[in-house]
């Protein structure tokens, strides 16, 4: 770790990012496929000889740079702000890798706030030909801005060879870049419909507002459908196990998914019954409606990305934490803590074991986890488990749970940052293991050391029921089969005895 | 003394130099357009409170222009700023995150004080007697941003605080309390603001044909603000200048030839400005300036050269070397030039036409 940590325990980084970005792709999608909307909405005018669609056009043109200039724009920067602030690691390493990339694309950004303002401005002061011309100089522009950012973006999820050799270009065009691109183009220009469509749904004049609210649903409709193929070349082109976490075995991708797809299901009602069919119906809350409905499908979109590239921030290269995957090693071999530049505890002793194991929380655990937060809070999710369980399961994390980072540290920081979470945290007692008391009571150690950092107890009586010991001691043996997250059991056979024992006693009421 | 905590910077692309370059090539671009802003808005607030029609209406044009230039402001920002965190990210990252949550508020304060300019265009004559005192909020919030960013670039600059980190990791830290803050702050407020005064000058001279009421009384206002404005930074500059520690000022004091040519350049540039201002004529006094302010922006960087200069030196950064990316930022500069051009030509005939 380079660099220190902005420690909001309640808040987490994590949730800062999340509520930053996705805001601000919802509107920079607009940014780019806006663009587009208005030169056809122009076009659409000036072939109908509407002065009422032109002024529609000119008045959502206004629309759109208030949204984007000012909203679009600023949480732009404000992504690189607090992207830079919750994971310097990964951004410094980004923003020395593709600097020119950033500078092209601030090339792109001065000509596409330029050709806004004098889109804006000139209307109605400019032939109608140039108009339209500068229209596009804004799109191409915005558009070239996706073109680049997609790039650098997409390096994060589906590195390629870039992780090897980090070739600007390499890393630029990686596997997921055209997918990528095709994928956002159409969900720019989707996002850009929809606003559209809530444009016209502010519209006085009745006629403008059902000409303008069904070109706006066939618009979004159309980009919904082109999607489809584009998303499934995009998940077809992921890695091995950024493609399993999306299928369901990232459990925040997960919970996140069912608001996406109800978020196509209204997107899709709405556009085609109050747009296509009915376009009168397009009242102001439905196209609110239709809106919330885009931005839980551009939420749900952004969320599983960043989610799929898990436990990493750059695939392969650095963990969500901001550790190098090539350091991993040699931390595990010479400690994290002497080589954390901005730790208090170099060294670990016996009297600062506590201290210590709370900044190795606040540097490994801190990036994706809150302490007593609303965001992955780490004190909800170590309630059940005792220091022995989290100190061997702090051991096999990565293992586990994939989408979490390996522990980077010696033997000892482990025990450290258990102690940290249940002493600290949790008030728990932090005793290495105690020697065999009653079998029953071993039982219960072994299964808090093997089982509860994903299973309560009182969970495992109903799987239990009318299952003999020995199908126990089996099931222990071929834990794997169950599923891909287990392991089989690795203790003695004594303990598998005895965690057996303990297990069989659930089916018959005792614990 | 503790010892220093300084990251491990990141390799580059390309030599130091070509950021360095690019670094003073576009800073100085996102300080005229960030004076100009500042200025312009503080000289539309007193017209504006002031009254009368000629002062009502050169408000108007300042509210007018202020969120484009807003807009330039922002974007000609984003370039020194890439530049700055490859050449010093070791320093710049740890500084923001130091005073994080003061950084991460210039996001909502400058969305706030963008719409409020907006706001105060658009609204202009509807606000009434309301406008000007929404115009005073939206300089107050742009202040605050300004003072923040003073806060970082001199916290960058000062790794033996970064220690302090241990004590406030919750990113609660500023440099205001250093001795040398605010005289740095006062110097560049006032900069901008004699600056912007030039730039409310040179905004009348696009109504001469139209209006030459305005442009008489936007040069007059202008040029005798610039005047006033610009005796008083030479003053804080001084005090700038005496409060810095002695072996930083003593580069401008022949220690350093290159620093102490620019600061002897720099004083006869801002005599001929005084000048060419007493005398009215705007485009030499505009000329003076711009030039002041790049030499500036170099004394600038030599003052962080000089005051990083124990702990690291741009020399020390490890180039593992790709060019092919900088030609393609360049040939992309070049198209974007060539269509910003277009872009002009287009709305002034469009303009013209009117």
């Amino acid at each position: 770790m380079n660099y220190p940590v902005w420690y909001l325990p309640e808040t987490g980084g994590g949730f800062l990012i999340a509520l930053i970005a996705i805001l601000h792709v919802f509107v920079s999608h607009f940014a780019v496929g806006g663009g587009l909307y208005l030169i056809y909405a122009e076009k659409k005018a000036l072939q109908e000889k509407s002065q009422a669609l032109l002024d529609f056009t000119k008045e959502h043109a206004r629309f759109f740079l208030l949204v984007t200039m000012v909203f679009g724009s600023i949480t732009g920067v404000g992504i690189w702000f607090i992207i830079a602030l919750v994971n310097p690691d990964a951004t410094s390493f980004l923003i020395h890798n593709f600097v020119f990339g950033w500078a092209a694309e601030w090339v792109f950004f001065t000509v596409e706030i330029a050709a806004a303002f004098v889109y804006f401005y000139t209307f109605g002061r400019m032939d109608s030909a140039t108009h339209q011309k500068v229209g596009w100089v804004y799109f191409i522009s915005a558009w070239l801005s996706l073109f680049l950012i997609n790039g650098i973006i997409g390096v994060m999820l589906t590195p390629g060879s870039w992780a090897e050799n980090l070739d600007f270009w390499k890393g630029l065009f990686n596997p997921s870049f055209f997918p990528s691109l095709v994928f956002r183009t159409c969900i720019a220009v989707m996002i850009a419909a929809c606003y559209g469509y809530l444009s016209a749904s502010f519209t006085k004049n009745e006629e403008v507002r059902i000409a303008m609210s069904r070109f706006s649903a066939k618009w979004a409709l159309v980009m919904l459908i082109a999607i489809v193929p584009s998303a499934i070349w995009y998940i077809s082109v992921l890695p091995a196990e950024a493609y399993s976490l999306v299928m369901g075995k990232s459990p925040t991708i997960a919970a996140v998914l069912p608001w996406g797809s109800w978020g196509i299901v209204i997107f899709l009602t709405i556009m085609l019954g109050a747009g296509i069919v009915r376009p009168a119906y397009n009242l102001k809350p439905v196209a609110l409606m239709a809106l919330v409905s885009a931005l839980l499908i551009m939420g749900g979109f952004e969320w599983t990305r960043e989610a799929a590239r898990r436990p990493y921030v750059i695939n392969e290269v650095m963990y969500s934490n901001g550790i190098m995957k090539n350091d991993v090693e040699k931390f595990n071999r010479e400690g994290f803590l002497p080589s954390a530049i901005w730790s208090k505890n170099r060294a670990l002793t016996e009297d600062n074991q506590l201290a210590a194991g709370k900044e190795l929380f606040v540097f490994q655990c801190y990036s994706c986890h809150t302490v007593n937060g609303t965001n992955n809070d780490i004190v909800a999710a170590t309630q059940s488990m005792s220091y022995r369980a989290l100190v061997k399961y702090i051991e096999k994390i990565h293992q586990v749970r994939y989408f979490m980072p390996p522990f980077a540290g010696t033997e000892e920081e482990g025990k450290a940052l258990a102690a940290y979470i249940a002493g600290g945290l949790h008030g728990k007692e932090i005793a290495e293991q105690k020697e065999a008391v009653d079998p029953a009571e071993m039982g219960k150690i072994l299964f808090e050391e093997n089982c509860s950092s994903c299973h309560e107890v009182d969970d495992m009586v109903d799987p239990m029921q009318g299952t003999e010991k020995q199908e126990i001691v089996e099931m222990l043996q071929t834990l794997d089969e169950i599923s891909e997250e287990m392991e089989p059991f690795s203790g003695t056979e004594q303990e598998q005895n005895v965690l057996a024992d303990f297990l069989d006693s659930l089916n018959k009421g005792g614990q | 003394m503790d010892p220093l905590i300084i990251p491990q910077p990141d390799t580059i692309s390309v030599s130091w130099g070509w950021f360095q370059f690019l670094l003073l090539l576009t800073f100085p671009l996102h300080l005229l357009a960030m004076n100009a802003m500042l200025g312009s808005l503080a000289i539309g607030i007193f017209q504006h409170l002031k009254g009368g029609s000629v002062q009502k209406k050169l408000a108007h044009r300042i509210a007018v222009v202020l969120p484009l230039v807003i807009a330039f402001v922002v974007n000609l920002g984003v370039a020194p700023l890439l530049f700055v965190q490859v050449l010093y990210g070791q320093f710049v990252y740890s500084s923001s995150i130091l005073m994080g949550i003061s950084w991460i508020l210039i996001v909502p304060i400058m969305i706030v004080a963008y719409y409020g300019s907006y706001l105060y265009d658009f609204k202009f004559t509807r606000l009434g007697s309301a406008g000007p005192w929404l115009a005073v909020l939206v300089f107050f919030l742009l202040t605050i941003i300004g003072f923040f960013f003073s806060n970082n670039m001199l916290l960058m600059s000062l790794p033996e605080r970064f220690q302090d980190y241990f004590s406030h990791t919750g990113g609660s830290i500023l440099a205001y309390t250093q001795p040398i803050f605010w005289p740095r702050f006062l110097h560049m407020i006032c900069g901008s603001l004699a600056m912007g005064s030039l730039f409310v000058a040179l905004l009348g001279q696009f109504r001469k044909a139209s209006d030459p009421e305005l442009e008489k009384h936007a040069l007059r206002i202008g040029m005798n603000s610039f005047l006033i404005l610009t005796s008083i930074n030479i003053v804080a500059g001084f005090w700038y200048l005496l409060s810095l520690p002695s072996e930083l000022m003593n580069i401008f004091m022949g220690g350093n030839g290159g620093a102490t040519s620019a600061f002897v350049v720099a004083l006869l540039l801002v005599t001929g400005a005084l000048y060419s201002g007493w005398k009215k004529k705007l485009w030499s006094t505009l000329s003076y300036s711009v030039a002041l302010v790049v030499v500036m922006t170099f004394m600038r960087s030599w003052l962080r050269t000089e005051y990083l200069k124990d702990v690291f030196t741009l020399d020390q950064l490890q180039v593992v070397p790709q060019y092919s990316p900088m030609f393609f930022f360049f040939v992309t500069l070049i198209a974007g030039v060539a269509c910003l051009v277009w872009l002009i030509n287009k709305s002034r005939i469009a303009f013209r036409e009117e």
